[in-house]
């Protein structure tokens, strides 16, 4: 078990370190000066821009050599202190992020979480029923198939341009503070409908089908069939079935968050919801690479605790796992 | 073995799954903990005008010398400049100035009005901290002397000194520099001095770069931080403004009491915002907008209240002139003969039909906008002047030394409108065969492309509107040209080495202008006929079309905005910066009231 | 889901076979496929490893063959699938013929609706609608295509190596497979994506294809890890062949039909991560793709305009083809994998 842990946290170690590497390093490998869009927002006359050039190099640390620019960038991730946002000028990346992460928290765990058991359920009905499996099945591949974005601008058009049922943009109306009112809750709970749905729809598809599946394989083993002998009530045997095949969806949890991120940036792009994805997109559309690597850093992060996370949820559930975590320790 | 299961593992999973949901609900917990201190008002539109259209990043400095990132309001409703200049009508309009006047070559003698109040922001309460008189002005003027790095340090080179006494101001100036001077006078806002509320302990790296989160103001309105956040800016009106009580503007006030200008992510969101009446006031570039007005008419369909400065074609008015910015100092575009095909192949009034369904004007070959009409050398354009002719673009490209290579034309991607024009241009040569490609990089690496002279065509417009045609033509002929042009001056590379001795001739005139003084008008039009006609003659820049002065209201909260038709003198509806303080926005807000 | 970021994995347990210090926990005694987002989850030969090659004795293939077509003909997953998938690959052929516009020609008088003269409408610029989709979905086959073989050779090539060799070969290709598995493939995109000069095509499906081979390899190594003990394969390495003609020759053709579920996801994956990238506004210039057509369509205001034959195609078609694919892989796998044929 230990063994097992450590090395799960080594490789995640790792990757963590490859990923900040990279992140750090693409910004300042790619030819260009990372300050020219910055400084042009300036507007200043030649002279006065050859002085500020200078003054902004040596306040965003690209006078020292890399190698200590990379080792000041690894302290500043212990001290999370990512740098000052060009974007935000002059307001700290951390505190940026700060500002935004409830927002994408807010839609993607909720959609992840409900996706999660809503298509497991509907997997296992599809599964139980010919019917149900020759509707829900068809329309789990197709939803598999589905483009967030696209999905995403079909509930904006509908329900928003065209029946004006909802709003299609923004996390919040215009003159509201982002402060906990009844008031503001209501108003922010309407605009997140919309991405909470589109996000959470095409989520569902591929648990459906994965849990459908792993249920068809676990009713044909062994041990089913010889329930089914013993003359075990149907239900109970399909109890069995679903138990068993919810440990290999939820490694498929871990393996899903990468396009779940994806979809999340793009459907923050079109319903404008300004989350970390919308940031992270504005970034990179605006060449803030300090902003850039503290939401690439911030998703890197999200991403490797929710793998551990669900390690360690994967590891509490599995029987097998508690009976040898047991045994280790009688 | 799966009979050990003794619960189900469902509701573990749910637990540990709900903890981390906790987990960033608590983070808002902290960020509400900290927020909760502030009053909180949820603004009514009733008292509020919104707007858009300005603000590409999230409001975060009220610093007036940090140009181009200062959040909108910054000059205009906080700070303000000497003298307004409204394009419209071409007239300037003492502002904080009541007069002002050369007495020779290289003396200029202003007078303050009097009664002019710093107010600090709704957060400090809009406390008067103190009045503006002649030393703020002489603080603002000298900067340009002691800090190297503020936007308008070329007065360094002209002024020699200036003092004040109560309020009236005389500055000297070590040689005439009318056209430098002129523009401080409508374009640079006056800072206040003091060392207790206002910047003059500041060192310079706090006058270039520092928030000033907490603004001590002249102007209209005050900064209300507590409403704003990262997607808006909100003010609230100063009741200690000056403009009410001066008569000869016509007591100047607001019916509203808050302004929110929201930050603006891109048009399509814009176009939504303002449709669903969230915002009063687009400035920004709405696809598709003049079809929504016509719409609009017949049987007063849903989007009744729209409107814009002019209810036909071209529906805005101008703002700069968009050029096609040939790169002079690679081949094939260093060829005159070359230059002159594309110019002639290019279709303007297509992109003025299908990119933006005639809501812009196609440009006169001298890209002087309509405003400047009267600098227009027309002799000269009818000499040298091009157009739209497949012909004479097939001639000309005979004549030069093209020889097939691929040429690029680059804009920023997601800059739509300037990208399906390229996509339009690279047809028309392609037409006449010309091998043009569309390049989109992102907009940091199209600037380093021009900035660094690698580029083929890009393309650019000129900084802004101006009362007279020298910006225009200092931005298009400004040497030296160094390896890295950092400054959007002369970005097309026009110089000795690319042109010959022409370039030198063509920055003398314009220096010939800055000399020049401003009633001399003879000798100034001369000149500008003198610099058209190198324009036309080397065509260091291919002027396309004006971009609009965007601008679309919305009647369902506020009227009376800026129209053609409507009687009286009309103001700009333009909140950009370098408009809403300078050329006269200010007044337009001044005429709106509630619907 | 996309499957952008782990396609392949699902048909086979990876730990099942795989020694102890593989990525799912070891105690997964069912060593079920765990995949992204259950997709194709195919627990099929989880227990016993190895299904569709459970035969392969010299002279078996052609019997079976027979045996596969028999179910193929039968199955209707794989009978929709296909035809979806197939119907699309003769518009992309033949549409070209079908149009009389240009993809990016632009008419003079602004958008309008479906009519004879366009048959799905124009564009905000007038552009022809259908002629763009077909055009699109020539563009989508050719990313999927080619995004589908760099990632299923790279992960063949690290799968092989790291299957076959074993020891410190495959200790070390195994960690790069766990650390580029976990870096989210969007995200790494868009940040290249930012700083390359334009993205051609080829170049789309190329970077496409550099991240989402960890789970083809991963499967794929699993695989070799039980061929490679087999009796035909020690044979050939008693005759003295060379590894690389022994992974060629004997273990490869008897993971074939294995290889080419494993190619048909990532083929699906790569069309709607590239769909992404040109949504975002980060894809080739100059080419009409169906994410290219999404994004003009959002930023040209096509939702307020109300220019919904602009939108709603391109997505449509995506989901069609990349669903068709998905149908088509589950069929097939029921073909190949008899525990399955039940249902």
């Amino acid at each position: 078990m230990r063994r097992y842990f450590l090395k799960k946290i080594s490789i995640y170690l790792l990757t963590f370190w490859v990923a900040v590497t990279i992140d750090w390093g693409i910004p300042r490998l790619m030819p260009g000066n990372p300050l020219q869009v910055f400084l042009l927002k300036f507007r200043a006359q030649p002279d006065a821009a050859k002085y500020l050039q200078a003054y902004f190099y040596k306040a965003f640390g690209f006078n020292e050599p890399l190698w200590k620019q990379y080792l000041y960038y690894w302290d500043g991730i212990f001290h999370w202190n990512l740098g000052v946002s060009m974007f935000y000028y002059p307001t700290p990346v951390a505190t940026v992020i700060g500002q935004h992460i409830f927002y994408t928290m807010g839609l993607l765990v909720p959609a992840i979480i409900c996706a999660y058991f809503v298509g497991n359920r509907l997997g296992a009905m599809a599964a139980r029923r010919k019917v149900l499996d020759n509707s829900i099945l068809p329309a789990s591949y197709l939803i598999s198939g589905t483009p967030y974005q696209w999905f995403a601008m079909l509930l904006a058009f509908f329900l928003g341009a065209l029946w004006h049922l909802l709003p299609e943009s923004n996390a919040f109306a215009f003159g509201t503070t982002p402060v906990w009112t009844w008031t503001f809750i209501g108003n922010f709970l309407e605009h997140w409908i919309l991405p909470f749905l589109s996000l959470f729809f095409i989520m569902l598809g591929g648990w459906a089908i994965g849990m459908r599946n792993l249920i068809i394989y676990e009713l044909e083993s062994d041990y089913a069939h010889w329930l089914q002998m013993l003359g075990s009530p149907a239900r109970l045997v399909r109890r069995y079935a679903y138990r068993n095949a919810v440990l290999p969806q939820l490694t498929g949890l871990a393996l899903a968050l990468g396009t779940f991120v994806a979809g999340q940036i793009v459907t923050e792009i079109v319903f404008n919801y300004q989350g970390v994805g919308l940031l992270f997109f504005n970034a990179i559309t605006n060449s803030d690479i300090f902003l850039m690597q503290g939401a690439f850093l911030l998703v890197i992060i999200g991403v490797l605790v929710a793998n551990f996370v669900i390690d360690i949820v994967y590891v509490l559930v599995d029987p097998r796992t508690r009976v040898s975590m047991m045994g280790a320790e009688g | 073995m799966f009979a050990r299961k003794k619960k189900g593992f469902l509701g573990v999973a749910a637990v540990v799954l709900a903890g981390s949901l906790v987990v960033p609900l608590l983070a808002i917990g902290t960020t509400a903990s900290a927020t909760t201190v502030r009053p909180h008002v949820t603004l009514s539109h009733a008292n509020t005008v919104f707007s858009s259209g300005v603000m590409y990043s999230p409001p975060t400095v009220w610093n007036p010398n940090a140009q181009g990132s200062f959040a909108t309001g910054t000059e205009g409703f906080l700070y303000e400049t000497l003298f307004l200049y409204n394009p419209i009508t071409n007239k300037y309009i003492p502002w904080l100035a009541n007069s002002g006047k050369w007495t020779s070559t290289t003396k200029y003698v202003l007078t303050l009005r009097g009664g002019i109040k710093w107010v600090s922001d709704v957060a400090n309460g809009q406390a008067v901290k103190g009045f503006m008189t002649g030393a703020d002005v002489v603080f603002t003027i000298m900067l340009a002397k002691t800090d190297p790095g503020i936007y308008y340090s070329n007065l360094a080179n002209d002024v020699s000194g200036a003092t004040a006494v109560g309020n009236t101001v005389t500055v000297t100036f070590k040689h005439p520099a009318a056209e430098d001077w002129q523009s401080f006078l409508y374009q640079d806002p006056i800072l206040p001095s003091s060392s207790v509320y206002g910047m003059g302990d500041w060192n310079n790296a706090e006058l270039n770069t520092d928030a000033n989160a907490a603004p001590v103001a002249s102007g209209p309105m005050s900064l209300d931080s507590a409403n704003t956040n990262s997607e808006e800016v909100c003010y609230t009106t100063n009741p200690n403004w000056w403009g009410a009580n001066v008569k000869s503007l016509g007591n100047p006030s607001f019916k509203f009491g808050h302004w929110c200008d929201t930050v603006n992510s891109s048009n399509n969101v814009e176009l939504t915002d303002f449709l669903t009446g969230a915002i009063d006031l687009s400035n920004n570039f709405l696809p598709g907008i003049a079809a929504l007005i016509h719409a609009a008419s017949p049987g007063g369909s849903t989007y009744g209240n729209i409107s814009t400065y002019y209810p036909r074609p071209p529906y805005m008015l101008s703002a700069n002139t968009v050029w096609l910015e040939p790169n002079l100092s690679k081949k094939p575009m260093s060829n005159l003969y070359f230059r002159k095909a594309v110019a002639a192949a290019v279709n303007e009034s297509q992109i003025v039909n299908v990119d933006y369904t005639n809501l812009v004007d196609a440009s006169n070959p001298t890209g002087l906008m309509p405003s400047q009409k009267s600098y227009i050398d027309t002799a000269a354009v009818k000499q040298y002047g091009f157009s739209f002719s497949k012909a004479t673009a097939k001639a000309d490209l005979k004549k030069s030394n093209y020889k097939g290579q691929t040429v690029t034309i680059e804009c920023p991607a997601g800059w739509t409108d300037w990208m399906a024009a390229i996509n339009l241009i690279v047809k028309d040569l392609k037409g006449v065969g010309i091998k043009a490609e569309a390049l989109f990089p992102s907009y940091a690496t199209r600037t380093s492309d021009i900035e660094d002279g690698t580029y083929d065509f890009a393309i650019d417009n000129n900084a802004s509107i101006a009362a007279d045609p020298y910006n225009y033509f200092y931005r298009m002929f400004r040497l030296p040209v160094q390896k890295v042009q950092s400054a959007q001056d002369n970005w097309e590379r026009f110089d000795a080495a690319t042109v010959g001795g022409v370039a030198g001739k063509a920055w003398a005139l314009v220096k010939d202008l800055n000399a020049t003084a401003m009633t001399a008008k003879t000798a100034r039009q001369a000149i500008f006929n003198k610099l058209e006609t190198i324009e036309l003659q080397y065509l260091p820049e291919i002027p396309v079309w004006y971009n609009g002065a965007w601008a679309q209201y919305s009647a369902s909260h506020w009227k009376h905005w800026p129209h053609s038709t409507a009687k009286g003198d009309q103001y700009t509806p333009v909140m950009w910066a370098g408009w809403l303080g300078q050329m006269t926005t200010v007044l337009a807000l001044a005429q709106l009231a509630h619907s | 889901m996309t499957d952008a970021d782990a396609p392949a994995e699902g048909m086979r347990p990876a730990s099942g076979t795989a020694p102890a210090g593989s990525d799912p926990p070891p105690v997964l005694a069912h060593g079920t496929a765990p995949d992204p987002d259950g997709m194709a989850a195919q627990p099929g030969a989880a227990t016993e490893a190895v299904a569709p090659v459970s035969s392969p004795l010299p002279g078996a293939p052609k019997r079976r063959r027979h045996e596969f077509l028999y179910f193929a003909v039968r199955n209707k997953k794989l009978l929709v699938g296909i035809s979806v998938v197939g119907f699309f690959v003769l518009v992309a052929i033949f549409g070209p013929w079908l149009t009389s516009y240009a993809p990016l020609a632009t008419g003079n008088t602004g958008w309008h609706p479906p009519s004879g003269r366009h048959w799905l409408g124009t564009t905000y610029f007038d552009e022809d609608v259908f002629s763009q989709v077909v055009y699109g979905i020539r563009a989508s086959f050719e990313v999927g295509v080619l995004g589908g073989c760099f990632s299923v050779l790279l992960g063949m090539l690290v799968g092989f190596t790291a299957g076959y060799r074993g020891g410190w070969m495959d200790e070390i290709l195994n960690l790069v497979t766990n650390v580029v598995i976990v870096i989210p493939l969007f995200a790494m995109l868009l940040i290249i994506g930012g700083y390359l000069h334009q993205l051609s095509l080829l170049w789309e499906a190329a970077l496409i294809g550099m991240f989402s081979w960890p789970w083809a390899a991963r499967a794929i190594r699993a695989q070799t890890f039980t061929l490679k003990n087999r009796e035909f394969v020690g044979l050939a390495r008693l005759s003295g062949e060379s590894s690389s003609k022994i992974i060629w020759r004997e273990i490869a053709p008897n993971m074939s039909s294995y290889l080419m579920l494993t190619f048909i996801l990532l083929f699906g994956g790569a069309i709607l991560t590239a769909s992404f990238i040109d949504f975002v506004g980060l894809g080739p210039q100059g080419v009409v793709t169906l994410g290219t057509m999404m994004n003009n369509a959002f930023f040209w205001d096509a939702l307020d305009l109300h220019i919904w034959w602009w939108f709603l195609p391109p997505g449509a078609i995506i989901t069609c083809i990349v669903g068709g694919l998905y149908l088509t892989n589950a069929g097939l796998d029921e073909v190949f994998n008899p525990k399955l044929r039940s249902l």
